[in-house]
């Protein structure tokens, strides 16, 4: 018996293929048609229907309806095969009777040209695929199938027939026919052994829609955001002040110093050094820390698992969408009044008055980049009170909040972070903005193992200067995923805490908002608390709770950061107003 | 508006007596069915049956409260209060239809919450006033649940004010009567026509955002009925619309020569 299967022709490219939705279409579900193999019948193993591609295009069509019906009808379930086992004789009996049994049941959904095929008399006899094999096993004179039906081959038909989800667990016991009955089969016909269910299954594979269909199916259904050009993440519309046409006209804008390409790169290469802020003397150690991004290993580790990515994107799709009501706009729902009493007066008084006399509300544009910082020093590899080890559920947390992001649209990275001493700080780019989200990065996040120690206020230095560099868009967000607190090599204690708290003010006078999570650990969350704030920082038992958490604490973070960033741009203005007076004078 | 014909609506199942009921009782229906099933006619058929005028509005997701209560506008050198539909609906007494209202935005469809349960009030606090329904006044909004995205969902204080109305695509006899009385077409044609629509909506699993819906196969068979082939109507009218996707065409192309091809071809 022949097993191998020839490959199925690219999409769109035969006829055959293209029958592909006839078949989903009256088998209830996705199948894919390929041409057999030259000399064979027509035939199906349960996820293909394969047919001669030298028959007549009616004939194909039959054909097609018929194998898609016999799938549809469940007259393929795993006890029929089983008991048809060798039994060809049988199954050609078995496919005359089933076979219009099933054209009958798929009878409204049938084109024209196959339901003549249908033979209803032969179709009334049988009321299920059971009493379509008792007739089939019983003496009775039954005419052979019309060539269109193909044959039924029931030791290749693949376990995507059974419908039931789980295998193994409702293991599916060959429910076979009365022994009384089978008794009455004609002995000639039984020309091969009971052979069961067990080759049936042999390739069982849960996971169906694979194949053309399955591709297609991914491609109408998957993330559109592979393809897209223009700045990532940064849709909203540029023309547009949140005070209006009056607010400081004329004022410059200045935005972050972004790195030139070239300069992103020698830091990879090289290593970059970071200042650190020493409490004790109060000012900062300039090139103290040197940071090293490590190439990720990706060994063929077991990909990580991510905690539940659907249930986390409700709560983080609503961020920064609010609404804003901005007065004095060009154009808008509302009249604002103040501006148009203004605008009045100025007409009055002679002068040409200012037309933007709106109020729009509008809703932000998500214009989002999260950067993740996974905890992976030693600490991370204890015992969690959840079971297992901190490292893995942090790890869990970590993906999912990377996925869910990563889904939503937002430019989204992920790097692993542990230290030795000042002078080697390793980051491991598990995913950079630019990277896919894909099983690579999940391999990637396999083969962390937790090890040595934590420089926090380093990490989040280079964290948020790599969000800054690489991130693309107005609002940042930095994510520590820790287990506790920091402790490296003369970094412990109150040092280590006020660089920490340090980093974090710097990150986030330039706009970078910062929080800090720590999932299922009993570590020292307090110390965390008191460097992250209480309002960024939660601890949370477990990944599941993950979801009621994400969506204020992201929130109140991009919050604050909103607020600190137009303090700041004021502080800015105000700064280069009195430096323009000051050189007037 | 009495004088015209009743707008074609063929009842499924009950919904016209819930209608009726709820309408009586003045409770807002919620009409929850996929597109294309006809639940914009439904609505339109039971305000003729009802005397009521009908304003719909179709909701998006820029939909502000302003554009359903209504706002000031300039005129010459005077502001001027304009009436939104919701608003002229709730002063005439019509039957105010709010079509897809998950698309228009969760701020939006806050004002309808005091129209919608027993108090029966539109406060417009630009006017400083407060709207008491006019007798006849009814909130219809509809909901497609499986179309809309998972992250638009209604909101449950929202859901809870409504009597909800589910409609589904017609079973194939009433929907052949459908297709044939809209569409123009002999009953011969509906049938084939129905038959295609039911294969491509057992297909839901295959990635067609949508499937083919009463309204893709009623604009087939209008096609039909100005002299176009089958085949070339329903590419244009079921096809086409569906998808843009070389494949999936293809596939349904091979489908609707199946079904709407003469039978010795």
């Amino acid at each position: 018996m022949v097993r191998s299967r020839p490959a199925a022709p690219a999409a769109g490219a035969g006829t055959a293929a293209e029958l592909g939705l006839l078949a989903s279409a009256i088998a209830g579900r996705p199948l894919e048609v390929a041409a057999a193999e030259p000399g064979q019948q027509p035939w199906t193993d349960g996820a293909v229907v394969f047919l001669d591609d030298q028959a007549s295009r009616p004939d194909r069509i039959r054909t097609v309806a018929v194998q898609a019906a016999l799938l549809g009808a469940g007259s393929l379930g795993p006890e029929i095969l089983g008991a048809l086992g060798r039994r060809r004789a049988v199954a050609r009996r078995y496919l005359a009777v089933e076979g219009h049994r099933a054209l009958a049941v798929h009878e409204a959904v049938l084109p024209p040209s196959v339901r003549t095929l249908a033979d209803r008399m032969l179709a009334g006899r049988s009321t299920s695929p059971a009493s379509s094999l008792a007739i089939a096993t019983s003496g009775e004179v039954i005419a052979d199938p019309p060539a269109v039906f193909g044959v039924i081959r029931p030791r290749d038909v693949r376990g995507h027939v059974v419908r039931a989800g789980v295998p193994g667990r409702d293991d599916p016991s060959p429910t076979h026919l009365p022994r009384r009955e089978r008794e009455q089969a004609v002995r000639e016909l039984d020309d091969g052994e009971e052979t069961g269910i067990d080759g049936a299954f042999d390739q069982f594979n849960p996971i169906g829609g694979g194949g053309a269909v399955g591709r297609l199916l991914q491609k109408l259904l998957g993330s559109s955001r592979s393809a897209g050009g223009g700045q990532p993440g940064a849709d909203d519309a540029t023309h547009r002040t949140r005070h209006g046409r009056r607010a400081a006209p004329g004022a410059a804008v200045s935005t972050a110093a972004a790195a030139l390409p070239d300069e992103v790169d020698a830091i990879r290469r090289r290593g970059t050094t970071y200042p650190e802020w020493n409490v004790y003397q109060r000012r900062y150690r300039h090139g103290w820390c040197t940071v090293t991004e490590a190439e990720p290993e990706a060994r063929n580790a077991e990909l990580a698992v991510p905690g539940d990515v659907r249930a986390l994107r409700q709560p983080l799709a609503r961020l920064g969408t609010e609404l804003e009501r901005r007065h004095r706009q060009l154009q808008g729902d509302e009249l604002d009044i103040d501006a148009t009493v203004d605008a009045r007066v100025q007409l009055a008084a002679g002068s040409a008055p200012d037309e933007a006399i709106f109020i729009d509300s509008v809703r932000r544009r998500r214009e989002l980049s999260v950067l993740v910082l996974l905890d992976v020093s030693g600490s991370a590899g204890e015992p969690s009170p959840a079971g297992g080890c901190v490292h893995d559920h942090q790890r869990a947390a970590a993906t999912a909040l990377t996925l869910a992001l990563h889904d939503l649209g937002d430019r989204v990275a992920l790097y692993g972070f542990r230290s030795q001493g000042r002078s080697a700080v390793h980051v491991v780019p598990v995913k950079r903005f630019d990277d896919r989200a894909d099983a690579l990065m999940l391999r990637r996040l396999g083969s962390l193992t937790p090890g040595a120690y934590t420089r926090l206020g380093a990490a989040i230095r280079h964290g948020a200067s790599v969000l800054e560099v690489e991130g693309g868009t107005a609002r940042r967000l930095l994510v520590v995923l820790s287990d506790g607190f920091a402790y490296d090599h003369g970094y412990d204690g109150r040092y280590g805490e006020a660089d920490a708290r340090r980093a974090l003010a710097e990150a986030r006078r330039r706009g970078t908002a910062c929080l800090c999570l720590s999932v299922a650990a009993d570590a020292d969350a307090e110390a965390l608390r008191r460097v992250f704030g209480t309002a960024a920082h939660a601890v949370i038992p477990a990944v599941e709770q993950l979801r009621g958490t994400v969506g204020p604490l992201f929130r109140s973070a991009l919050r604050l950061a909103d607020v600190q960033r137009r303090v700041s741009q004021r502080k800015e203005r105000t700064r280069e107003r009195l430096q323009v007076e000051r050189r007037r004078a | 508006m009495t004088d015209r014909v009743r707008p074609y609506y063929v009842p499924v199942g009950n919904e016209e007596q819930v209608f009726r009921a709820a309408f009586r009782q003045s409770l807002s229906v919620l009409l929850k069915g996929p597109t294309g099933c006809g639940k914009t006619r439904f609505v339109e058929a039971m305000a003729y049956d009802l005397g009521r005028p009908l304003v719909t509005v179709a909701c998006h997701d820029d939909l502000t409260t302003a554009d359903l209560v209504g706002r000031y506008l300039l005129q010459g050198g005077d502001t001027t209060w304009m009436d939104g539909p919701l608003t002229r609906a709730v002063r005439e007494g019509a039957i105010c239809y709010l079509d897809e209202i998950v698309e228009a935005r969760q701020d939006t469809t806050v004002v309808l919450h005091p129209l919608s349960d027993h108090r029966r009030q539109l406060p417009i606090d630009r006017l400083g006033i407060t709207l008491e329904a006019a007798p006849g006044f009814c909130l219809v909004v509809s909901y497609n649940p499986g179309y809309q995205s998972v992250l638009k969902d209604l909101k449950d204080s929202t859901r809870q004010r409504m009597v909800v109305i589910e409609l589904d695509f017609p079973p194939s006899d009433v929907e052949e009567k459908v297709i044939a009385h809209e569409g123009g077409v002999d009953h011969e044609a509906a049938a084939r026509l129905v038959r295609l629509g039911m294969a491509i909506r057992r297909l839901e699993t295959a990635g067609l955002r949508e499937v083919a819906s009463t309204r893709v196969l009623i604009a087939a068979g209008r096609l039909v009925a100005e002299g176009l082939g089958m085949r070339d109507a329903a590419r244009a009218a079921i096809a086409g619309p569906l998808t843009d996707d070389p494949v999936v065409t293809a596939g349904l192309f091979q489908m609707i020569d199946a079904y709407l091809a003469d039978e010795e071809s």
